[in-house]
């Protein structure tokens, strides 16, 4: 068996050249101190995206976007598909555990400082396709065409529509016209299964390559060579991340069959909209955020002066690799810290409170 | 107070003083009936003048006064003769005051304006000034007499010929309310009570009885007494009372009857305000019981199919030659209740007995039998087909496909229900047939989704053992491998 393989592996050498990967591969090493445990979710988000793509494809044989046709194929997928059932919630409940794993994955990062120089590059490429993420989130949630997802979507677009100036423009882009009709899932589901995959996968494979060059950071805290361990990147921390990802496979599988994803009722634009409308999980802490600012504060559109707040402390999110130099630098950057401990605590706290409300 | 009791004082002196006395009080009515005039010569025998009520409480003025001049003084409050609204304003100055009527010895109500305010009639005249009845549209105004006396225009006897003055009048009712018919006074006549009321019956029912007479509302007010759901209530005033309705000699238990039935409980209770009431069968201004042979198409006018398939069988021959009712023979008439296949078939409780035995009818014994059998079936399978969709439901399985097959089972059951009149097995299987074949499909379907449930969990668990089996082994595999790692490095 092992002269079988070798075979296949010199086969591949021969036309690929291989080996010096493999050399590089077999050098490579992942630091190891009591951190170290943050260092998965990268891997766990990965293995998530991976399900995402094959699920989706597998959606994609049967589903058919339209507005007459979209909450039916679904259902028939539900229904009918041998094991549609289980590829649709599973795809369903990746996509949570996946932007969940991607924001672990980034507090994490953000906490050990793992961001600073020179990995200011590998920050920007996450946080993009952390964006992108909520992207597929918002524009996958309106493919089954049902009420729930009609209403979150009128209710969202109509959020990005109040952005002065180019809110007008981007709504009218996002929906296809004013309203949200069957012109908006053709939409959706261009960004979903085209634009959004398309962008994510150049950005990943440029994350991916430089943590493969650059190596994973080390916190601050770890300044003697003594103080030091680590374990080869393979094959014990590809193992270690296999051994989660079976774990997260299993979890997957539980949910699917425990929890299956309800398709509920069909769009209707003339009903009604359901009381206690709510975003998905993931942006409650911003819709509940908008609610308590008042209507009108100073001159400024309560509204509009929120999404400004959200969209100003995303970008400085994203950029903190260039404005944080403390850290660079090699120096404890306390202001960080305490600025992150307020986003975590904010975001559950506003998030319980949007899920009670 | 003093003034009232001055009041009260003169009107008693008036309501006890000879007639002769009472006349010589009003010279207004005095003058007048030596000019001849028709009001005056009315208004000496208006229940109003015979109370000692004058000229002047309705034209204003000094009644007392010897000269014309003074009498008709506007300084006396003179106004002549009443327009408009002012004529029942007129009216209701007495007619609304319980102290005044009182004070006449009247024991009249005292709501008459302000529920004629709340009527049909209070709505505006073309022009829009007035309102378009006033008192005197019905009661008259000089020669009012009281409602008992055969002799008043609302007298029950006249009351018809009264309402008839303008609801018979073509252009004027096209004018208010173009949809409205103007037969109702011919049918009325061809109507029991109205024949009984041509004879000088004056207990039959007659508009008022029905309608109302000062709160009239539209038939479509939900406050009308001619309103479906209050109907059956107004007709059951007279009916449902055995006294007054002695002398009819006919039964007195319909209502009671009726609220019980399947078509009282639609409408009294569930409010279902499409449900026959007493009219539906009967008719409203042509009141009458249908006759034994056409009582398949009064009800047929809501179960048409019913009636349809009914006159096609063999029954419609065997019923009209025993002389049967048609429906009502199998249904009854006032207590109909919820048609259910027990009425179907041969048991004790089966209406087909009445005329099927062994022994009489056979063919027909036997084919009520085989009916009810597969009626029976059918029952059942959907009974079956509707437990183990609910529990494929409840299981959180995709059944909306079954679900909506059962109402096609269900459908299925409620047409070979109407396919009974028909009275023909061939035909009345072939409905059943299709609802049974449907509640397979349907069973299989909910089966095969109860199956997929366990085959869920099953696969489930197995995949977990699998999946936590190498997760374990490879987590065994990698510490091996770092302790082989580690005792190398020393």
């Amino acid at each position: 068996m092992n002269s079988f393989l070798k075979r296949i592996y010199r086969w591949i050498d021969e036309r690929v050249e291989i080996e010096g990967l493999v050399n590089y591969m077999g050098k490579k090493y992942v630091p190891v101190h009591r951190h170290s445990v943050w260092y998965y979710f990268g891997g766990v988000s990965l293995f998530l995206f991976i399900i995402q793509v094959v699920t989706g494809i597998l959606l994609l044989l049967y589903y058919k976007s339209g507005e007459e046709l979209a909450f039916e194929s679904i259902n028939f997928i539900m229904s009918k598909v041998q094991f549609g059932w289980l590829i649709r919630s599973i795809h369903s409940w990746t996509a949570n555990l996946f932007i969940l794993s991607a924001m672990i994955h980034m507090f994490s990062v953000y906490f050990e400082k793992a961001y600073r120089k020179p990995r200011e590059i590998t920050w920007v490429t996450g946080m993009l396709m952390l964006f992108l993420l909520l992207g597929f989130g918002f524009s996958g949630y309106l493919l089954p065409w049902n009420e729930l997802a009609f209403f979150a979507t009128k209710v969202g677009t109509d959020i990005a529509g109040v952005v002065p100036v180019i809110g007008k423009p981007m709504l009218t882009f996002l929906r296809g016209g004013e309203e949200v009709t069957g012109a908006t899932l053709s939409r959706f589901f261009g960004f979903h299964v085209a634009v959004l995959p398309g962008l994510f996968t150049v950005l990943l494979g440029i994350h991916l390559l430089l943590v493969q060059r650059q190596g994973m950071s080390e916190p601050l805290h770890i300044t003697e060579k003594s103080e030091r361990k680590s374990m080869p990147f393979f094959p014990n921390f590809i193992l270690r991340d296999l051994t989660l990802w079976l774990l997260v496979l299993n979890l997957l599988a539980i949910l699917a069959v425990f929890f299956p994803w309800e398709l509920g009722k069909k769009a209707d634009a003339f009903a009604p909209a359901p009381v206690g409308i709510k975003p998905e999980w993931y942006f409650l802490f911003m819709f509940q955020t908008l609610k308590y600012i008042p209507g009108r504060l100073w001159f400024l559109d309560g509204e509009v002066l929120g999404i400004l707040l959200f969209a100003l402390a995303g970008v400085l999110w994203t950029m903190v690799p260039f404005w944080d130099q403390k850290s660079s630098r090699g120096e404890q950057n306390r202001l960080v810290n305490y600025l992150g401990l307020f986003a975590v605590l904010y975001i559950i706290l506003f998030t319980i409170i949007g899920w009670l409300a | 107070m003093k003034q009232y009791m001055y009041f009260i004082a003169a009107a008693l002196v008036v309501a006890f003083a000879p007639q002769e006395y009472v006349f010589a009080n009003d010279r207004c009515l005095e003058c007048h009936l030596t000019a001849g005039d028709k009001p005056s010569e009315l208004f000496k025998h208006d229940i109003h003048s015979q109370k000692g009520i004058t000229c002047a409480a309705c034209h204003g003025g000094n009644a007392n006064a010897e000269d014309m001049e003074q009498a008709m003084d506007k300084k006396a409050g003179f106004h002549g003769v009443p327009k408009g609204d002012d004529i029942s304003k007129t009216c209701s100055a007495c007619h609304s005051s319980p102290e005044k009527m009182k004070s006449f010895g009247s024991s009249l109500p005292t709501n008459q304006w302000e529920f004629l305010q709340t009527s049909v009639h209070a709505k505006l005249t073309l022009q829009g000034k007035e309102h378009i009845v006033q008192c005197i549209t019905c009661h008259t105004a000089h020669g009012i007499v009281s409602v008992k006396n055969p002799s008043s225009p609302v007298y029950p006897l006249n009351v018809v010929k009264t309402c008839t003055r303008c609801h018979a009048n073509i252009p004027l009712m096209r004018s208010y309310n173009p949809s409205l018919p103007v037969d109702q006074l011919e049918k009325y006549r061809t109507s029991i009570h109205g024949m009984l009321n041509a004879k000088g019956d004056a207990k039959t029912a007659e508009c008022a009885s029905c309608h109302g007479s000062h709160d009239i509302r539209s038939a479509k007010d939900v406050k009308s007494k001619v309103y479906a759901s209050n109907l059956p209530g107004t007709c059951s005033t007279c009916h449902s009372n055995v006294d007054y309705m002695k002398q009819y000699k006919i039964p007195t238990d319909q209502y009671q009857k009726y609220s019980k039935s399947v078509h009282g409980i639609a409408l009294l209770q569930k409010h279902d305000q499409g449900a026959p009431a007493c009219n539906s069968c009967h008719g409203n201004h042509g009141a009458m019981p249908p006759g034994v042979e056409s009582i398949s198409k009064v009800c047929g006018t809501c179960h048409a199919l019913n009636a349809d398939l009914f006159s096609s069988s063999p029954h419609k021959k065997a019923f009209d030659d025993r002389k049967l009712p048609e429906c009502e023979t199998c249904h009854s008439n006032h207590e109909i209740i919820a048609a259910t296949s027990q009425l179907l078939g041969v048991a004790p409780d089966a209406v087909c007995r009445k005329c099927h035995s062994e022994s009489q009818n056979l063919a027909g014994y036997k084919a009520a039998k085989s009916m009810r059998i597969a009626i029976d079936t059918l029952e059942s399978e959907e009974r079956h087909a509707k437990v183990l969709v609910e529990e494929a439901e409840q299981k959180g399985m995709e059944v909306s496909e079954a679900k909506f097959k059962l109402k096609d089972i269900r459908q299925a059951r409620l047409q070979s229900r109407t396919m009974v009149h028909a009275f023909n097995e061939s035909k009345f299987k072939e409905v059943v047939d299709n609802g049974l074949k449907t509640a397979n499909e349907v069973i299989q379907e909910s089966q095969t989704s109860i199956h997929e449930y366990f085959f869920r969990r099953i696969g489930l668990g197995i995949s977990t053992i699998i999946l936590s089996i190498l997760a374990v082994s490879l987590y065994v595999y990698v510490r091996r491998l770092e302790k082989k790692t580690k005792d190398r490095n020393g």
